[in-house]
């Protein structure tokens, strides 16, 4: 679904990513790992649309994406969750998550109210649901507790109908007992979905995950089942240490 | 909800009785002071689509103000005194000088937008100085009001109040309705969240010029508007000052609320008009309190009644 | 048209060119550095220009009155942004546009009520009265050649500060990283406050410069603020090179504009069209090559920010 080759940018002389090869099937959660500072948020950036790459393609579902704005891109079918939470927060959870849905559907409308349209409150609830936030419905964004705004992330990225779901960091700054609410969430998603997550709670990684590329420097060091990656002498000495 | 619905029966009846009521109090100046508050209400109204709920921050749009009002003296200095096709060419014309200016101005954002804006304002200050024909810096005198044969007489005092009221009233319920409205909620999640916008697919830019331009076209209708109230028009109506103004009513009213720039202008004029009484140095005061209000009172006073929509 | 009133014009304009440069290179540090719209500057521009001309008369020494006159207004600009900018710094732009608009009231109006509304004559020093011999054969104005020297004195200063002192450094730094120059420790108020302060000087000597060619009367500020705007815009935010740049290029651009568009549109089309248009384009000459710049560069031709 997903093709990258050699994906490149530069800072000045730092190379936050080096010549990147990464793949992702249809129906595959494919996790992103590595130390902080190795290159994960610009890669995921120009995976959305946010950042020109130096050099190399994106290929999103057969097409060239490489230099598509990311708008496009969304629509299109690519979804992303930020990794810090960039939702509206004088908007109601519904609100929000009815602008995606409105995103989705591609009309406009100049005179009739966008807010009791049950074509856009209907998906809206349903993803709420799905995600567990429908009791927070009518709560002001800004007024809800960091798990919470976690969920409404990843319930916007669902909210657009997405073929591929993007999701940067999604249990970041989560306790314990939230962390385990998005992994049953995301299990969940995963059965029709496919995914990219970039992690940092292995914990999280190693159930969801049926592929892990690990980023160290701005390249992939490897690429492989949860299992032969747990095992792989590289990693361990670069990430895991002896956490796995 | 009740209370909104409430003050606003009240201030519409209010301004309903005020013609026959300041007549019977001999006191006409008010019927003519309240005309001109509403009528620069439109264009506080229309500013406040795009910078309250789109947050564009356009240091230019008196030039639709003036435009508007050009409209109806050019037209009117050659002969054509129809109201229709006066208020038509005055509404067509800012409409599409925003789509010019707008199309440039917003692929840029924050100090840039602010200072270009301003700029091209300059330039049709500068544009309207020099063409001597039609009166140059010191301006043009209307050869006579836009004509409504059969409908209404402008010339008439009260009729024209009525006008000007019923035109801020639908003004105010236009924008209501477009900010209500999916375009509408795009150009207000484009404010609120740019990034947050893009990713779920939305494309900012196209939602603000649309925006622009019709905040530009209501506006040229206020600039007609006020062209018939003054019987004179000068380039000063395009100045940076005039812009200034207005985006101090919409802030002073509170900014993304639908009564904001109503009440921001009646307070802004009102205080104007008493400071004026004072003494001619009234500036003087009217800044400082302006930076005061800047400083302290962010939150308008719509913000005082009720929190601002959501 | 002839050589030497081509050359004479071309000038004229660096001579305007060199007072936007003046005011454009401090408002662009402003800009740049402390991201803070400043539409008071214009301001302090009229106050430099007032207070020369009263300092002058009261000293009855011109040097004595530059120097009171350049006194005064960063004194005046300090007050100003201890009082009622600091606390604007951290909201956005509309607040500060908003809130120096209301100064620029303010400050027309106090000096209305001091000095008057009719513009006040101020005339150069005496030994600055005469005329130079250029080589095209005719004469220029000493008291403009005289401006243009300052003004290229002030810019290589400027530029030696800019890139050859730690001061400089942490204004370029500041410029293109803000939130960078304050982690690492600098004491960011100062530098803000030296930054505002040479602005302020900049715009005092350009306004009691051109206080004997332009009118000294309120509102002479705001004037020349909105080109200076242009200036910026064109040459980009937070750059002395594009500030340079972009104040030759529109000086030229305008003065050319008004001394030679009516002529020359007068051979394309009748003359009593070109008496109005000719005008009417050279005024808007310099918004259109904004306009144009802008639909290439965006971000105008040397900004200081990187991508």
């Amino acid at each position: 679904m997903l093709e990258v080759r050699r994906l490149t940018k530069s800072f000045g002389a730092l190379r936050a990513c080096d010549s990147i090869d990464f793949d992702v099937a249809e129906g595959e959660t494919h996790a992103v790992i590595g130390p902080n500072g190795a290159g994960k948020t610009t890669f995921i950036g120009q995976l959305a649309g946010n950042l020109r790459p130096d050099a190399g393609a994106i290929r999103f579902a057969g097409k060239d994406i490489t230099n598509l704005p990311a708008p496009k891109r969304a629509r299109m079918g690519l979804a992303r969750s930020f990794q810090i939470t960039s939702v509206y927060p004088e908007f109601s959870v519904l609100d929000n998550v009815a602008l995606a849905v409105q995103a989705r559907s591609g009309r406009t409308g100049f005179w009739r109210p966008a807010r009791g349209d049950p074509v856009l409150v209907d998906p809206a609830r349903r993803v709420l649901e799905e995600v567990g936030l429908s009791s927070r419905m009518n709560i002001l964004a800004a007024n809800l507790a960091h798990g919470e705004q976690r969920q409404l992330e990843v319930a916007m990225a669902l909210a657009t109908e997405p073929r591929l779901l993007l999701l940067d960091e999604p249990m970041a700054g989560m306790g314990t007992e939230e962390s385990q609410r998005m992994i049953a969430l995301l299990s969940n998603l995963k059965q029709r979905m496919t995914i990219i997550l970039v992690e940092h709670d292995m914990d999280a990684v190693f159930r969801l995950a049926d592929r892990i590329s690990v980023l160290v420097y701005g390249r992939v060091i490897a690429t492989d089942s949860p299992g032969k990656i747990k095992m792989n002498q590289e990693v361990r000495k670069a990430y895991l240490g002896e956490d796995a | 909800m009740r209370m909104r619905i409430l003050l606003w029966g009240i201030s519409i009846l209010v301004l309903l009785v005020l013609p026959p009521l300041v007549i019977a109090i001999g006191q006409p100046f008010y019927l003519d002071l309240t005309r001109r508050i509403m009528i620069l209400a439109i264009a506080a109204i229309s500013l406040n689509l795009i910078l309250g709920y789109g947050g564009l921050v356009s240091f230019g749009h008196a030039a639709y103000l003036g435009i508007g009002a050009y409209a109806v003296g050019i037209l009117g200095f050659y002969g054509i005194t129809n109201g229709w096709l006066q208020w038509a060419v005055a509404i067509g014309a800012s409409a599409l000088v925003a789509l010019a200016i707008g199309a440039v101005s917003i692929r840029t954002s924050g100090i840039y937008f602010i200072m270009i804006t301003l700029a091209f304002t300059q330039m049709l200050y500068y544009l309207g100085i020099s063409v001597a024909e039609f009166g140059g810096d010191d301006g043009m005198r209307l050869k006579s009001r836009s004509q409504f044969p059969g409908l209404v007489d402008l010339g008439d005092p009260v009729a024209f109040y009525y006008v000007a009221l019923g035109l801020m009233l639908l003004s105010v319920f236009v924008v209501y309705r477009i900010v209500n409205s999916r375009f509408g909620m795009v150009l207000r999640a484009s404010k609120s969240n740019e990034a947050r916008s893009r990713a779920i697919g939305f494309s900012p830019y196209p939602h603000r010029l649309a925006a622009f331009v019709i905040a530009g076209a209501m506006c040229g209708l206020a600039g007609a508007l006020y062209a018939n109230h003054t019987n004179y028009i000068t380039p000063g109506l395009m100045s940076w000052q005039q812009s200034g103004d207005i985006m101090f009513m919409v802030i002073l009213g509170g900014m993304a609320s639908t009564a904001g720039p109503v009440l921001g202008a009646f307070a802004l004029l009102l205080l104007e008009d008493l400071l004026a009484g004072w003494t001619q140095h009234w500036q003087v005061i009217l800044g400082p309190l302006l930076v005061l209000s800047v400083i302290f009172f962010r939150r308008g006073l719509a913000g005082m009644f009720y929190k601002p929509d959501a | 048209m002839s050589f030497a009133l081509l050359f004479e014009q071309l000038l004229n304009g660096l001579q305007f060119g060199v007072m936007l440069f003046l005011m454009a290179a401090g408002l662009t540090l402003v800009f740049g550095i402390m991201n803070f719209i400043n539409l008071a500057h214009g301001s302090l521009y009229m106050v430099g220009a007032y207070l020369a001309v009263a300092a002058t008369q009261w000293t009855g020494s011109y040097l004595l009155g530059v120097f009171l006159g350049l006194a005064g207004t960063l004194v005046v600009g300090m007050i100003v942004e201890v009082v009622a900018l600091r606390t604007l710094y951290d909201r956005d732009h509309l607040d500060q546009v908003l809130a120096t608009f209301g100064l620029i009231l303010f400050f027309n109006e106090l000096v209305a009520i001091v000095w008057g509304r009719a513009a006040l004559f101020a005339s150069g020093p005496a030994w600055l009265q005469g005329h130079i011999d250029l080589f095209t054969g005719s004469r220029y104005p000493l008291y403009r050649a005289a401006i243009i020297l300052i003004g290229l004195i002030t810019a290589i200063i400027l530029w030696y500060v800019v890139t050859r002192t730690r001061l400089g450094m942490l204004i370029r730094a500041g410029a293109s990283n803000r939130t960078m120059v304050a982690a690492l420790g600098i004491n960011i108020r100062l530098l803000y406050t030296v930054v505002f302060g040479f602005g302020a000087v900049l715009a005092g000597l350009a306004g009691l410069m051109a206080g004997p060619i332009y009118n000294v009367q309120p509102g002479m500020g705001e004037l020349i603020l909105i080109q200076v705007f242009v200036v910026i815009v064109i040459g980009g935010i937070g750059s002395i090179r594009g500030a340079l740049v972009g104040a030759i290029i529109v000086g030229v651009v305008d003065t050319l504009g008004r001394a030679f568009l009516k002529p020359l549109l007068g051979t394309l089309i009748s003359p009593p069209a070109a008496e109005s248009a000719g005008p009417a384009l050279a005024s808007m000459s310099i918004y259109l090559l904004m306009a144009v710049v802008l639909a290439f560069r965006p971000q105008g031709l040397f900004p200081a920010r990187g991508g």
